[in-house]
């Protein structure tokens, strides 16, 4: 048993911690609310830089190797400072299925940009209609001479403006069934077309037409028909990270809460000194370090190999509820204030709802951990 | 990080499942809390308090010397909450020798009493057996204005002065307690001292005090001029207040590892009850709610593990504990009140009978819960009180009562 950091892990929390407050204040984080790629290229390129992009990455790649313990206490690190752009779909969403399901020359081709920051991804999954149920989807990826033709819609897809390459789960109809598949596209191909869709929780999101899309046999990830597999697998990892990054986001809610219990003054005293209040936090405090430690649990068993996907489930069903009334609270905590677009309590609340659909929201989990308890 | 077991802490579980298959009458479910209530459970929980001193787990995180056999915080951890899970009882030695008594002598006792009381509780003997003499009829969360007092008097203390809710006094060989010695100008905080107190002593009554469930856990106990030895005053006489808020740490934490091992063992019953339970035609197993409800317990049950795990990692890494036992005891309440509620909403109107009834589903563990996990969420501190403690200690906020 050992719940320390490793020398590592706190030297990337600090420097993490350090550039994040320096090089994105909160007023940026407004700004780029506004901003239809919704990222600043000059911090993306220092993030690349710092070695961030590629930091789970193998070093024939251009990565750090680092391991994903590493980048859970990096996206903690994000989620504090609500960093905006696509890291997470670069990162979570792409770089790791293309090197755990790609073949040599697509790892070669692709991992070493997006280590660098050079070029950005995504995943488009969802559905209107389909949500991310794979058997409603009806994004076909028709064979059509010596590749295939894409056809269909996805939607909120996060950072689409900004991506230059997208992974993106297609039927593909043959003789025995559909089998769907995952593809590689870019954006830039003919028959593409993005669209932003405005959010009201600061989420950079966009939806894709897909109008006869040429694609190639070498812009299949993973294989035929090895799509819903390869989402399992991928979706439980981001799934994870994603509660790391609301994990740090709900440190970050607390401490500002309670910081301003500490100075805020009313009937003589600091609000914190009334019980309301101070047991309000303290329910925070619990829940928060509650969330913290089945992140970690969730990710040490990943990051052994062992099976995870019970704590993965755990952790994401709490991360849900934690964020959620956490954020309340501070708002409350603040009072008006809390409710003004100045004060930064206001963009985690607003992110709350946003993190709580992806990949899955709370009832997709429970399901998961009751079928592990033995129902 | 590293969330492992080792192997002689998965084999511990092991061992401790076989002893309760060997040790343990199926239809035994009594509560840690309520094994003094009868003469007969009370008769097993020693004889097995005992059996467990001898397989060298009943104080297996004390040092040798006093009994015990140096194992880590996190393996002592492991077995309370399997220990807890199989329903072993006699872990605690009253009220309670192994959870606080024997850790504050550790701390604060001088080596004589160590050396008189340790093996004593260590043995599993009938006269390890503590009760804990803290509440008063007008001292219950305020701790510090409490009245009973002790004054010196030709070379001993004379003790006046009455507790109350104290659980165990019926069964206990001594009281580990909690007198004013200080003159009366002096701050609350800077006048309590702690005694030793033996139960036989001339000037003790002890009565019975039954709780709403006709069971009798704790008892008024009454003073009159009971003459204590000097040499029974633990650590500093009038340092007593800043001596048991270290030593509480252990005692709101000591209650977290049994916490656990019952909830989980609550879950699994009632999971199991679910797939033999069938409404309309399949098992109530299938039934979306049911899943929804035990699989939100079984994450808070998985979250209190972490937090048992954290701070016995930390009391082994020679970090102090300073919020975290607070934390995990309020944690602990919540966990058994929530799987206590769904036990109830799952078994239905039959979660009413009378838990040695033949009519009682799961051998009466629901009912016996339901009726006993207030009472942990009171003693050792309520859960507002923790959360005061919390407020203060870990989020530097202002006193607030």
């Amino acid at each position: 048993m050992d719940f320390n950091y490793t020398e590592q892990q706190l030297m990337l929390r600090s420097i993490a911690r350090d550039f994040l407050s320096r090089e994105c204040p909160r007023s940026a984080v407004r700004l780029l609310e506004k901003d239809e790629k919704g990222y600043d290229p000059v911090i993306w390129q220092r993030m690349a830089e710092l070695g961030w992009l590629g930091l789970v990455l193998p070093e024939i790649y251009g990565g750090m190797e680092a391991g994903f313990m590493e980048l859970v206490v990096l996206m903690e690190e994000i989620g504090r400072n609500i960093l905006p752009g696509p890291y997470f779909a670069t990162v979570a969403l792409a770089a790791l299925p293309v090197l755990e399901y790609g073949n040599e020359v697509q790892k070669s081709l692709y991992l070493p940009p997006i280590a660098r920051g050079e070029k950005i991804w995504t995943l488009a999954a969802e559905e209107a209609d389909a949500g991310s149920d794979f058997n409603a989807m009806i994004t076909y990826a028709c064979p059509d001479g010596d590749g295939y033709c894409l056809n269909g819609g996805k939607t909120f897809v996060p950072y689409a403006a900004a991506a230059d390459y997208m992974l993106v789960p297609a039927l593909v109809p043959s003789d025995k069934e559909n089998g769907l598949t995952l593809f590689i596209v870019e954006p830039s191909l003919m028959g593409v077309k993005v669209e932003l869709v405005p959010t009201l929780t600061g989420e950079n999101l966009g939806s894709i037409r897909f109008r006869g899309v040429r694609l190639a046999e070498k812009d299949i990830l993973g294989g035929l028909g090895r799509a819903e597999v390869i989402m399992e697998n991928m979706l439980e990892k981001a799934g994870l990270l994603k509660c790391a990054e609301v994990s740090g986001a709900c440190q970050a809610v607390l401490d500002m809460s309670s910081a301003y219990a500490q100075e805020r003054v009313q009937f003589g005293h600091p609000i914190g000194a009334f019980q309301t209040i101070q047991h309000r936090l303290v329910d925070m405090l619990t829940s928060v370090e509650g969330l913290k430690y089945l992140v970690y649990q969730a990710a040490w068993l990943m990051s052994v190999g062992l099976p995870c996907s019970e704590q993965v489930a755990m952790a994401k069903v709490k991360a849900n509820d934690v964020y959620q009334n956490v954020a309340l609270a501070g708002v409350k905590i603040h009072g008006a204030i809390g409710f003004s677009q100045d004060h930064d309590i206001g963009l985690y609340y607003r992110r709350a709802l946003a993190s709580r659909f992806f990949p899955y929201s709370n009832d997709h989990y429970l399901e998961k951990i009751a079928g592990h308890i033995g129902l | 990080m590293d969330f492992s077991l080792e192997q002689s802490e998965v084999s511990l579980k092991e061992d401790i499942r076989g002893f309760a298959e060997q040790e343990i009458p199926h239809n035994w479910i009594v509560n840690f809390l309520d094994e003094e209530s009868r003469d007969e459970d009370w008769a097993f929980s020693l004889s097995i308090s005992r059996k467990l001193a001898q397989k060298g787990w009943l104080v297996m995180n004390w040092p040798k010397k006093y009994g015990g056999c140096d194992a880590s915080w996190v393996k002592y951890t492991v077995f309370a909450m399997a220990a807890a899970y199989y329903g072993i009882p006699g872990l605690s030695m009253g009220v309670s020798g192994t959870g606080w008594i024997g850790p504050s002598l550790m701390l604060y006792g001088n080596e004589d009493q160590r050396q008189r009381y340790l093996p004593e509780i260590a043995s599993g003997s009938p006269d390890g057996i503590w009760c804990t003499g803290y509440s008063e009829p007008n001292s219950g969360s305020d701790f510090a204005s409490i009245k009973t007092r002790a004054v010196r008097q030709s070379g001993e203390y004379v003790v006046n002065g009455q507790k109350i809710w104290t659980s165990c006094a019926h069964r206990a060989r001594w009281c580990w307690l909690a007198v004013k010695t200080g003159d009366s100008e002096a701050r609350a905080q800077d006048s309590i001292s702690i005694l030793i107190v033996d139960m036989r002593s001339p000037g003790i009554t002890v009565k019975p005090l039954l709780n709403y469930s006709g069971e009798h856990i704790f008892n008024e106990v009454f003073f009159d001029d009971v003459r204590v030895p000097l040499g029974n005053l633990v650590g500093e006489e009038n340092r007593g207040w800043y001596q048991l808020m270290k030593s509480l740490v252990y005692e709101r934490n000591s209650f977290g590892g049994q916490s656990y091992g019952t909830s989980k063992r609550i879950l699994d019953s009632l999971v199991r009850y679910a797939g033999e339970t069938c409404r309309a035609g399949k098992t109530i197993a299938k039934d979306p709610v049911i899943r929804h409800r035990l699989a939100e317990n079984a994450v808070e049950i998985d979250i209190l593990k972490m937090f048992l795990y954290e701070i016995a990692w930390k009391m082994d890494v020679g970090m102090a504990p300073l919020y975290e036992s607070s934390r995990n005891k309020a944690m602990a309440d919540h966990v058994l009140e929530k799987i206590a509620l769904t036990g109830t909403e799952i078994l239905g109107s039959s979660c009413q009978v009378a838990q040695r009834s033949k009519m009682a589903r799961l051998n009466g563990l629901i009912q016996r819960q339901y009726l006993m996990f207030p009472g942990n969420a009171i003693a050792a501190g309520t859960d507002e009180i923790e959360k005061n403690i919390i407020g203060k200690f870990k989020l530097g906020l202002p006193r607030s009562y």
